[in-house]
């Protein structure tokens, strides 16, 4: 277990640090040097076997946060746009299944590039967002980010709160 | 103008029209919440034209994937650095700006 995620994880930054050289071979040294420290650190951060990476999940996520990106990125030009500006802010909580963890930091960060949603406050078992358009369908958004996340990641959502 | 250069070219102006409307939007929204909005959402989607608009003229997959992975890195500091900035404004207790509801408007 620990030896696969050591050889996956390896390989991944060695292909890492390959790309940022675009395929130079002259300075593999401080490169193999850096991808030890960043594998380190890693196993530190991210224990093996305690997320189940799924490819297919992936592919799925993206497909959505591309989807996503660009509905918020148009939204927000158009609000920024119009003549009088009509936008009503404010910020609302909604409770969260994502267990503690990675998923959780890369929950955070989904939904701050979702339309119309920041992430203000992350508390025990909470979010607090605020969005451009108070009483819009926020914790829709938030249970669609949390499920597609939660696949990719191989993890269990907690139970209803 | 090949076609490959002209799909470049209308990338990067995408891009660059993203980049411009974003900037307005962070003068004219009310407050550190709502710009924040602006430059996260609409910026991203500025990189995202440009690199796309770049990843078309690459020598080769390599460099392509690179700028891919420029794009990637910098969506990850843009999330996290705006989580942070906006987390300190909460917790000193900068209040939301509201809209005024203005019900006697025409």
């Amino acid at each position: 277990m620990i030896l696969r995620a050591i050889l996956w994880r390896g390989v991944l930054l060695a292909a890492l640090w390959c790309l940022l050289t675009e395929g130079r071979v002259d300075s593999w040294g401080l490169g193999v040097a850096s991808a030890v420290l960043a594998l380190a650190a890693s196993l530190i951060l991210l224990p093996p076997g305690s997320i189940r990476f799924s490819l297919a999940g992936l592919a799925v996520f993206l497909v959505y946060f591309i989807n996503q990106s660009l509905r918020a990125g148009v939204r927000v030009a158009l609000l920024a746009l119009r003549p009088r500006l009509n936008i009503h802010p404010g910020i609302e909580p909604v409770s969260l299944r994502m267990p503690v963890g990675v998923g959780r930091v890369i929950l955070v960060n989904t939904l701050n590039l979702l339309p119309g949603t920041l992430v203000v406050d992350l508390a025990a078992n909470h979010l607090y967002l605020h969005t451009l358009d108070i009483g819009g369908s926020i914790e829709e958004e938030v249970r669609v980010a949390e499920l597609r996340i939660a696949k990719m990641l191989g993890l269990d959502l907690d139970d209803e709160p | 103008m090949s076609i490959p250069e002209l799909l470049s070219a209308s990338f990067l102006l995408i891009g660059a029209a993203f980049f411009l409307v974003g900037t307005i939007g962070l003068l004219r929204f009310p407050d550190v919440y709502t710009r924040l909005h602006a430059l996260t959402k609409v910026d991203n989607l500025g990189l995202g034209f440009t690199v796309l608009g770049l990843v078309i003229q690459a020598p080769d997959a390599l460099a392509a994937l690179k700028l891919v992975l420029v794009w990637l890195l910098a969506l990850l500091a843009s999330a996290t650095g705006n989580f942070l900035i906006i987390r300190r404004a909460f917790d000193k207790g900068i209040a939301p700006w509201m809209a005024q509801e203005r019900e006697n408007d025409p």
